[in-house]
């Protein structure tokens, strides 16, 4: 897909894993900074991800301006890494977040921690609860908060093909039943494989807090009240311990929007922090 | 009742801008707004729930919801009633 052309500042390649090589992007720290911190960019999903690429790429430059450190990889399944859609799991792609850590690791001297986005960023709050220390830091943007919202949304998306086609729609019940009779779905182009179905159908943020630091950015359009919804989770997760922050940037829905779109105040926002809570 | 906030919805999913503000409730939706896809017809009913605080039923909604504005703004109206 966007292999050939690499972003600028992004060195490309491969990272060996037991289900085939997975395609990466390096932003080493600009202008030969030594590096103090590193990331590990876990993407969204389906078309989130194709339309997040710019903000991304815009992200990783930013934060490799900064002193930081970035690795964007794709997951097994997804983008140019090697598999099908059809063969992508949860437990495989935490294994491939592991992978890209122990790189990150390798190169640059530190241990990384997480920048999620969407249901990259729920990957990463799972990834985090596994490991017995806390991450280093871990940066979410617009968190998935339920697997099994994301799942009804992304069924959603058959059904409104349906409907808009003219046919009859069949609703996301019906179909989450026939993914939890073990049928694969096709959806959007995306062939859904029943068990990865299953493992985001069961991934809360509510019952994953993160054991270290955690900044969360909502990105909301101008004038729109706050969800409670994240309210809430991160007193759950400080209750369980978490330095969790939350900080909300006005802009577009840069993940869904019709056109590709950037958000430079979550840009700002995010490089402020990380400035201020490292110097 | 509800078709201001549900027009703003539209324009700011389907990022249409001034065509946006010039949707009235008898605007057709479906088949006149090219941006309304299926990816923006789960967009908008998700931006729908988000701002309303409601859960849509597959089974609520059909072609004739989107059909017009004002259908849209109504199928508001009865989730809110």
């Amino acid at each position: 897909m966007n292999g050939a052309g690499a972003p600028a500042g992004a060195e490309p390649l491969f990272l060996p894993s037991p289900r085939g090589p997975l395609f990466a992007l390096y932003y080493a720290p600009a202008d030969g900074q030594a590096c103090r911190r590193a990331l590990l960019y876990v993407h969204p999903f389906g078309e989130e991800m194709n339309k997040s690429r710019r903000m991304a790429a815009l992200g990783a430059r930013r934060l490799a301006a900064s002193g930081v450190a970035v690795l964007q990889l794709d997951l097994h399944g997804c983008g140019d890494s090697a598999g099908e859609f059809a063969d992508a799991r949860w437990d495989g792609w935490l294994d491939d977040l592991a992978l890209g850590c122990a790189w990150l690791q390798e190169r640059c001297g530190v241990a990384p921690g997480l920048w999620g986005l969407r249901l990259g960023a729920l990957l990463a709050l799972d990834y985090a609860r596994s490991k017995p220390q806390p991450l280093p830091g871990l940066l979410l943007w617009q968190p998935v908060v339920s697997g099994a919202s994301w799942l009804t949304q992304f069924l959603r998306l058959r059904s409104a093909g349906d409907m808009l086609r003219g046919d009859r729609a069949q609703g996301t019940q019906a179909l989450r039943a026939s993914l939890l009779d073990g049928e694969a779905l096709e959806i959007g182009g995306y062939t859904l494989h029943p068990q990865l179905a299953a493992a985001i159908d069961s991934a809360d943020a509510s019952t994953m807090a993160p054991k270290g630091r955690v900044d969360w950015f909502e990105i909301d359009p101008p004038g729109r009240t706050p969800s409670p919804a994240r309210e809430r989770i991160t007193a759950v997760w400080r209750a369980a311990g978490a330095h969790a922050t939350l900080h909300a940037v006005t802009g577009p829905a840069f993940w869904a929007s019709q056109e590709i779109a950037e958000c430079p105040a979550l840009l700002d926002a995010t490089v402020a922090r990380l400035e201020a809570a490292h110097g | 009742m509800y078709l201001d906030d549900t027009r703003q919805i539209v324009t700011d999913t389907l990022m249409l801008g001034p065509r946006g503000d010039a949707l009235t409730a008898d605007s057709p939706l479906l088949g006149a707004i090219p941006e309304l896809d299926s990816m923006a017809v789960v967009s908008l009913l998700g931006a729908l729930e988000d701002r309303f605080g409601f859960v849509v039923d597959d089974d609520e909604i059909s072609a004739g919801t989107f059909e017009t504005l004002g259908s849209l703004a109504a199928f508001v109206a009865g989730k809110l009633a």
